[in-house]
């Protein structure tokens, strides 16, 4: 969605204008306080540095110091009224591109806007400004069907997001910070918006007529009287308003350099920050698109210093910069890593006598070395030996590599067997490994992308909301939301007949730790150990989400229940290490680093970086500068025996 | 890296951190969190007695981190308090929630601040899971 669009679309359909109405929105408000203002909002804000200085911005604050704690005439008891009927409509007119016509009350929305009314009094209150002031312009200015007109449209799409997000559920809010700001950006936007717009070139004049309209149009309305009515809108109305919209969209002049509107967005977005009010959860999506847009469109422009300087560098940077190494990712987020490289010293493959597959199993089974498991798996996908379905080896592999902190090995065999799965119609095999995996590389959003797509794959009966999907490609913050909605649900129908799914748990418990929220992830962790007491991997889970939440006694605790099983767990042993540096027993850490490595001694193959690199760190966090220059690749461990590590 | 500390600033001491742990990186693991992180990062960190300290964290060409101001221009400039800083290297606060809350503000490539989060945690060991 183009920018310029959202400011002045052809397709003037009230939903798809939500930028026009949120801008006309603001300037409704303004008029009773335009004189005292400095300025006027039309002039083009020259070529600002970043730190853009307040004065042109002046009017923007105030715009939103006004916004938050004005005292503007409010109706308070017809608004809920107003407010509840909006919002399904709007919802639905936004999605299906329709003009917005307001239906009389819902009683079911009435109840939820009275309990977020309670929750929340100061978004009441804020919002009931709002409504208020749109629904007595709307009502009066319906007959008006200019300009003023369009403008009355703005204040229905704003209306309804405030009104939608009272609506929403005020565990979103806790959750995701971000909301307040999508939230805040729907309010304020208008401001920074109207200068991006101004900005844009789309017309002084049209910001000009705009104002000049709603001077006119609001003076009136508020000198009449202040109650509020429902007014239905007929279509004929719209039809005006969508004429009037286009009319003026037909100002269309060259895009203009936005980079300003990001300084001074930045100024509002400062003022809008000290709010606590959180958004709209629905609107989260919109607005980080919209945001998304903003910052890319600050990024693209070249007239502004900053925007220039930075591309400049941009440019420079893509000179020295070798490219081909760049990590590419899909638009869901999964980083394309290349295929597996196997190990080239395979003792295994030139043994021809038994299954390599069913060796690696046997051993896997009696708790033995993983590397030498991980050879065996090798040398079997080599040999074509690939288990069930032709994906089987591939994710063991995957599993393997990672217990045996080899993360990105084994998340391209994952990947690999992942993909092989897919294609055999598994229900999702190997995607919560997977997913692990890429959590634990930082990419976020892959293993986000990877949750949901297991959620779908191993409940086909159940169908996500549409917009799930769809966020994963666009927008991250939101989409974490989303997944977690759906995991929530799932686990609820499984809470409410009295089961409890271990891996949606444990897919629960990954999205947690994604987004910092430990605390949740141990409860995931501990609910899915109710049904599997004896997985290793769950403890070590269930110790990681200890350990970074900051609890590392609990979490070795964790770590030694799941050593006890599979004495053999590098990744548990890399752990403890990394808790024992966490508590400042570095000495121990390095221990436990050195044991990891050992395990990985019998191999020609090198060992793992993670460990030497947390290595190095513990010996260096001991003032040994000098045995973390023999601590890497290739360095030999009798070394570190020698200097009295026990290991 | 001695020389990346400043004087009354909390945030200094993980910066030093940050800055051994790079250069800890083999070649190959730099390359690696170039590959993923791509990107410059100019911290502008005020302190309570409102001096301002500027560091840089060179993820795309060079990989290290330095006192003052990024050569050539960052990808994206974050400003904070040290006290933020303090909270987000510990994991205390999520870089999206410090920056909803205002604590932490961006100029320039917003999207690449997200990461911010991951680089600051190679900065402290993060168990796996």
């Amino acid at each position: 969605m183009s920018l310029q669009n959202l400011i002045s679309g052809a397709e003037c359909a009230l939903p798809a204008n939500p930028l026009a109405q949120v801008l006309k929105h603001t300037e409704g408000d303004r008029t009773l306080q335009r004189d005292r203002l400095a300025g006027p909002s039309t002039s083009r804000l020259h070529q600002l540095p970043p730190s853009a200085t307040i004065s042109a911005n002046e009017r923007d604050i105030s715009l939103a110091r006004q916004f938050f704690d004005s005292n503007a005439p409010n109706i308070h008891a017809p608004s809920p009224h107003i407010l509840a009927p909006n919002i399904p409509h709007a919802e639905l007119a936004r999605r299906l591109g329709t003009p917005v016509a307001p239906v009389s009350t819902s009683g079911d929305l009435q109840d939820a806007w009275t309990r977020m009314e309670m929750q929340k009094q100061r978004l009441a209150q804020h919002r009931m400004q709002e409504d208020s002031m749109w629904a007595a312009e709307f009502g009066n200015a319906m007959p008006q069907m200019s300009i003023p007109g369009s403008s009355n449209q703005s204040y229905g799409q704003p209306q309804q997001n405030f009104a939608r997000s009272s609506y929403m559920p005020q565990g979103s809010f806790m959750q995701n910070g971000m909301q307040m700001g999508g939230y805040g950006m729907d309010m304020m936007s208008s401001s920074p918006f109207e200068n991006m717009h101004d900005q844009k070139g789309k017309g002084k004049g049209r910001a000009e007529d705009f104002e000049a309209a709603f001077a006119q149009f609001s003076s009136s309305a508020l000198a009449t009287t202040q109650s509020a009515r429902i007014v239905e809108v007929q279509d004929s109305d719209t039809e005006g308003i969508e004429a009037a919209l286009a009319h003026t969209g037909l100002d269309d002049t060259r895009v203009d350099d936005g980079v300003d509107s990001g300084t001074t967005f930045q100024k509002v977005w400062d003022e809008l920050q000290k709010s606590d009010i959180p958004p709209a959860e629905k609107d989260l999506a919109k607005w980080e698109a919209e945001f998304n847009q903003l910052m890319s469109s600050q990024r693209d422009e070249t007239d502004l210093d900053f925007g220039s300087g930075m591309k400049e560098a941009w440019e420079s940077g893509l000179g020295d910069y070798d490219q081909t190494n760049a990590l590419k990712f899909t638009d869901q987020g999964i980083p394309l890593l290349g295929d597996y490289v196997f190990e080239t010293n395979n003792k295994y493959l030139a043994d021809n006598t038994t299954s390599p597959l069913a060796q690696a199993k046997a051993l896997l089974e009696q708790n033995g070395s993983l590397t030498e498991a991980a050879l065996l798996l090798e040398a079997a996908i080599q040999k074509g030996d690939l288990g069930e379905g032709g994906y089987e080896a591939w994710i063991l592999l995957g599993d393997t590599r990672s217990m045996d902190e080899r993360e990105e090995a084994g998340m391209r065999a994952l990947t690999e067997g992942v993909k092989r799965a897919e294609a055999a119609g598994a229900r999702g095999a190997g995607m919560l490994s997977l997913a692990i995996s890429y959590t634990n590389e930082s990419f976020e959003k892959a293993s986000l992308t990877t949750l949901f797509r297991w959620l779908v794959a191993r409940f086909p009966d159940y169908t996500p909301p549409p917009e799930t999907s769809a966020s994963l490609s666009n927008s991250p913050w939101d989409s974490q939301q989303r997944v977690k909605d759906a995991f929530l649900t799932i686990a609820r129908e499984q809470h409410a007949s009295g089961v409890v799914d271990p891996d949606v748990q444990t897919g629960l418990g990954v999205l947690y730790y994604n987004s910092g929220d430990f605390e949740r992830a141990k409860d995931c962790f501990e609910s899915a150990l109710t049904v599997r007491p004896k997985d290793y991997l769950l403890w070590n889970r269930l110790g990681s989400a200890l350990s970074n939440g900051n609890k590392p006694e609990e979490a070795l605790w964790a770590y030694r229940e799941a050593l006890q099983m599979r004495p053999t767990y590098t990744r548990a042993i890399y752990n403890v290490g990394v808790a024992c540096l966490n508590i400042g027993a570095h000495k121990e850490a390095s221990e436990h680093f050195l044991s990891a490595l050992a395990l990985q001694d019998t191999t020609e193959g090198e060992k793992s970086e993670q460990l030497w690199f947390t290595l190095r760190r513990a010996l260096v966090a001991m003032n040994r500068e000098d045995l973390a220059d023999k601590a890497k690749a290739g360095g030999g461990l009798d070394v570190f025996r020698a200097e009295g590590f026990d290991f | 890296m001695s020389d990346l500390k400043v004087d009354g600033f909390k945030s200094s001491e993980i910066l030093a951190t940050l800055g051994s742990a790079f250069e800890q990186f083999s070649e190959a693991e730099k390359k690696n969190q170039i590959k993923k992180t791509n990107g410059i990062f100019e911290l502008r960190v005020k302190n309570e007695a409102g001096q301002e300290a500027i560091w840089t964290i060179d993820l795309k060409k060079t990989g290290t981190v330095y006192k003052g101001a990024a050569k050539p221009k960052p990808d994206v400039a974050i400003i904070l308090s040290d006290e933020t800083f303090t909270l987000l290297a510990d994991g205390k606060l999520d870089g999206q929630k410090a920056f909803m809350t205002g604590k932490l503000k961006t100029k320039g490539n917003m999207m690449l601040a997200t990461k911010l989060d991951g680089v600051l945690k190679t900065a402290k060991a993060k168990a796996k899971l």
